[in-house]
């Protein structure tokens, strides 16, 4: 009886090791692509796309160029489009760069990039080192201009339409209604009928409480916003816009992005280890909205617009957009039964009201979906540029849950959901600038800062190797595995990027790798002083410590996934590393020391004893 | 000899007693100096003004800011793009901060470096009002939840003992802060979030202790139970605390000037906290009357319950 228990407890073991092995193997895996430098590659592109770029520029050419300064470099490879220089030291970009410039920078313009020199099968397994932060590796900087006279335009357009609605409900004429500027809106009344008059001005003072009101003459209204108003509306258009800047950042998966405002209507975005400025730069550059009108019944309704649909069938629409963008609350990229790419959408309450109400009139009537996207044309003028991307039939009562059908691809479908579930933008932006930064710290700083923190791991693995002996052996082993594998797991995880702030994060986590050992080994000696014998005292120090462990470790990350669940930018990018690094140091700090240690036994006996002199220390 | 064992618990009584009203003592200056002289927020938080300008040639980051710091009167921050020839210096929006493109000119002649202003415009904060009510906010909902959670595991006055030592070690980092006019941006922030949970992590320990003991031993009075826990556990507090603080020391001491004030926090954090667990999150129970039979009491009353 006795005899098949511990014959089931060593097979139980012999699976753990297996899997220990296996998760070991895993993150070392992942782990290996930071071993690997990046390697800066040169690329040389001709500016006249006549000339072949073979006859003009050779691998030799360059060679002697470079040799003659001293400078080597590992290959140079030369394309009919291109020339691409690998180089073999990363400090020797700015000079090789300068040199470059000097020969060819009339005819050619040269661009660089940073790729891994890892082995092609580490890069076949879908391995890639962790990303750097702003502070550690520098990234891409764009300035964007966000044009609030235009929102301001925009949101008067929607003003006038208004009236004109407000105007035919209560059948009151109106002669004309005009925008003199992008700040106010001319009515003229056709009749100088002042009760009907002034009805209706109450009637759209109500809705537009923040309109100033100047009379000039019996028939005419002038609604604008004065200067105070026009300030406050840009300031809160910035606001908007920077809101959604920093979630469209956040949709990406980039975490430790820096966004300001700059000057009055400019933001300015950090954004680092981007491997892709051309993506980001579409994502953040996007203003793509989407409205949903209604067909016109006739076209003497007011405000009516006029668009073309992928057929060319004209549309006629009412002015006034029954749903905007804005009342989206959430979307998501999916399929429908065909398998055809789809974005279903969730409604905010204010849009799922006004979305119920108008379907429930209209079922059996067509909606249309339009697209809008702003951009600048060749007289660098803004422009909208809008699209129907369906007009389907209301075939039933819809809540604020439904799905616009009809995507091109399942790519764009993706796009659109993340467009709309960061917030669409009020006001038009551009990309006025984009650079490639440097690291915030100095890379003097970062050699230090890693010099130091090596120092600091080195005496702390001495301290206990010192202090424990075998034991402390056993826990250095786990400290480097627990550092191999947060390594590995942060590599994995997409949205991790280690800065300074994650560096804090793993002083922490080592010192709480730490901390599990040192809480095992002294229970351990606890035991022994008790009197137990060496192997049992181990397994019982193992066995007791673990609660403890496990309370100190779950309260630590109840603040981790909180930290994360709140908080933004540098603060989540902290929480993250706390928290792979509590799984990794409870992982290492229990499972694999204590595998270690029953391997030490078995293999050894008389470890035991050197166990015991080391605890009488 | 078991005279000198009673006299030496009742010395480290005495010496509990005195840390905590010490610590009560700390806990007011840092307030005050909190209340008084407020955090000096680095421009992370405050935004400023934006000075950008090129140069001719390639210059390393080290000694165009060895260059501005002879010459600019105020902290500022620098940063550089397209191989170092790109240049953005930040400065806190104030009276003595140079404003403008007109000390370009000076500092190019002084330094002997050919430089092409670009833009000189104000930049607004990198953190949004969102993440000031949203930090506010997780601090809040942590504290709350980690109570809740050790209020389960243990007794509500452990608990209590936990999260006050918390708060004492993130008001006194504060205060240090506040009291030294040293400059809080994000980087400080995310220490005090470490310190937090290095803080937790201390306190929790001599607590598992206490409950332990408790659970074990019903004959004692809390005051002995409670220093038998600190003694079980000093020689792991002061293992774990000691290597942290070298890491510490060590980052403090090799890796420069832009890493002093985030390990000068971590530091004071770790050191507060190691005194905290011992003086304030040990003590505390004891003041708010935790009784040494409270986990035989609880059984007893489950025995009664059929």
């Amino acid at each position: 009886m006795m005899n098949s228990h511990t014959t089931q407890h060593l097979k139980h073991a012999k699976w753990q090791n297996i899997v220990i092995i296996f998760i070991l193997l895993f993150m070392f895996v992942s782990a290996l692509p930071n071993l690997y430098s990046d390697k800066v590659k040169l690329h040389l592109v001709s500016n006249n796309s006549k000339q072949t770029h073979s006859e003009t520029i050779s691998p030799q050419d360059i060679n002697t160029l470079l040799s003659q300064h001293n400078l080597t470099v590992d290959e140079i490879k030369t394309s009919d489009i291109s020339t691409a220089i690998t180089l073999t030291n990363k400090d020797d970009q700015h000079a090789i760069e300068r040199l470059l410039r000097q020969s060819y920078g009339a005819d050619y313009s040269i661009g660089s990039r940073v790729e891994s020199n890892s082995p092609t099968w580490l890069k076949s397994l879908g391995g890639e080192p962790i990303k750097l932060g702003l502070d550690l590796s520098g990234g891409v900087l764009f300035v964007l201009n966000v044009d609030t006279e235009h929102a301001l335009s925009d949101r008067f357009k929607n003003i006038a339409l208004e009236i004109r609605t407000l105007a035919v409900e209560s059948r009151i004429r109106l002669a004309q209604i005009s925008q003199p500027n992008n700040h106010s809106v001319e009515i003229n009344f056709s009749s100088s009928k002042q009760t009907d008059n002034v009805k209706l001005l109450a009637k759209i003072m109500k809705s537009y409480p923040e309109l100033t009101k100047k009379k000039q003459g019996d028939k005419q209204v002038i609604l604008s916003y004065s200067p105070k108003q026009q300030v406050k509306f840009r300031q809160e258009t910035m606001k908007q816009t920077l809101k959604t800047m920093r979630g469209r950042i956040e949709e990406l998966g980039i975490t430790e992005a820096v966004t300001q405002k700059q000057g009055k209507n400019n933001i300015r975005i950090e954004l680092p280890g981007v491997h892709d400025p051309e993506e980001a730069k579409r994502i953040i550059g996007a203003t793509a909205s989407l409205d949903f009108y209604q067909l016109a019944e006739s076209s003497t309704t007011a405000g009516i617009i006029y668009m073309r649909d992928d057929n060319g069938n004209k549309l006629r629409m009412n002015g006034q957009a029954v749903l905007s963008g804005s009342n989206i609350k959430n979307a998501r990229a999916g399929q429908d039964e065909m398998g055809s790419p789809l974005v279903n959408l969730t409604l905010d309450g204010v849009g799922g009201k006004k979305m119920s109400a108008f379907s429930k009139k209209n079922i059996g009537k067509p909606m249309v979906t339009v697209f809008s996207e702003f951009y600048r044309n060749a007289n660098d003028d803004m422009t909208k540029k809008s699209k129907v991307i369906n007009v389907a039939t209301i075939q039933q009562h819809l809540g604020s849950q439904f799905s616009i059908t009809n995507m091109p691809s399942s790519k764009d479908a993706r796009e659109l959901a993340l467009l709309l579930r960061a917030g669409s933008l009020t006001a038009p932006v551009t990309i006025v600038k984009q650079r490639s930064i440097e690291a915030s710290l100095g890379i003097d700083n970062i050699d230090n800062g890693i010099k130091a923190l090596t120092i600091g791991i080195t005496i702390t693995l001495l301290f206990m190797a010192f202090w424990y002996r075998t034991l402390g052996i056993i826990a250095n082993i786990a400290l480097a595995l627990n550092l191999v594998s947060l390594l590995g797991l942060m590599s994995l995880l997409p949205g991790a990027v280690l800065t300074l702030p994650g560096i804090a994060g793993l002083v922490l986590t080592v010192g709480m790798a730490v901390d599990t050992n040192v809480l095992i080994f002294e229970r351990i000696k606890e035991e022994l002083k008790r009197g137990r014998k060496t192997l049992s005292a181990i397994e019982a120090g193992y066995k007791s410590a673990f609660s403890t462990i496990l309370d100190a470790n779950i309260t630590t990350m109840i603040t981790g996934i909180i930290l994360y669940s709140i908080g933004y930018g540098p603060v989540k990018g902290f929480a993250i590393i706390l928290c792979l690094g509590i799984l990794t140091s409870m992982f290492t700090g229990v499972f694999v020391s204590k595998a270690l240690t029953n391997l030490a036994i078995r293999d050894n006996k008389t470890q035991l004893l050197s166990i015991k002199t080391g605890d009488n220390l | 000899m078991s005279n000198l064992v009673l006299n030496q618990r009742s010395q480290l009584t005495k010496f509990r007693i005195i840390s905590f009203y010490c610590a009560t003592v700390f806990i007011i200056i840092a307030l005050l100096g909190l209340f008084n002289n407020g955090l000096n927020l680095g421009l992370d938080f405050t935004g400023g003004y934006l000075t950008e300008f090129s140069t001719q040639h390639s210059i390393t980051q080290g000694k165009m800011e060895g260059l501005l710091t002879s010459y600019l009167p105020d902290a500022f921050q620098l940063s550089s793009a397209e191989n170092g020839t790109y240049w953005s210096v930040q400065q806190a929006d104030n009276a003595i901060s140079l404003k403008g493109k007109t000390w370009l000119m000076e500092f190019a002649q002084q330094s002997g470096l050919t430089i092409t202003p670009q833009d000189a415009i104000y930049i607004g904060s990198q953190v949004g009002e969102e993440l000031i009510n949203q930090g506010g906010l997780a601090l809040l909902t942590s504290i709350i939840v980690i109570l809740l959670y050790l209020s389960l595991r243990f007794e509500w006055r452990l608990a209590a003992g936990s999260v006050i030592a918390l708060f004492h070690d993130v008001v006194i980092v504060l205060g240090l802060f506040a009291w030294f006019d040293l400059s809080f941006d994000l980087t400080i922030l995310a220490s005090l979030l470490a310190i937090i949970g290095y803080s937790l992590n201390d306190s929790i320990i001599v607590g598992d202790k206490v409950r332990e003991i408790m659970k074990s031993n019903s004959e004692k009075d809390v005051d002995s139970i409670i220093n038998l826990a600190i003694r079980a556990t000093i020689v792991r507090t002061l293992i774990t605390s000691g290597t942290t603080l070298a890491t510490i020391l060590a980052i403090w001491l090799f890796a420069g000037e832009s890493l002093a004030g985030f390990s000068i926090s971590l530091f004071c954090g770790v050191l507060v906290g190691t005194f905290s667990s011992i003086a304030i999150s040990a003590t505390v129970p004891q003041l708010l009357g935790l009784s040494a039979d409270y986990y035989h009491k609880k059984e007893q009353e489950v025995c009664q319950l059929p």
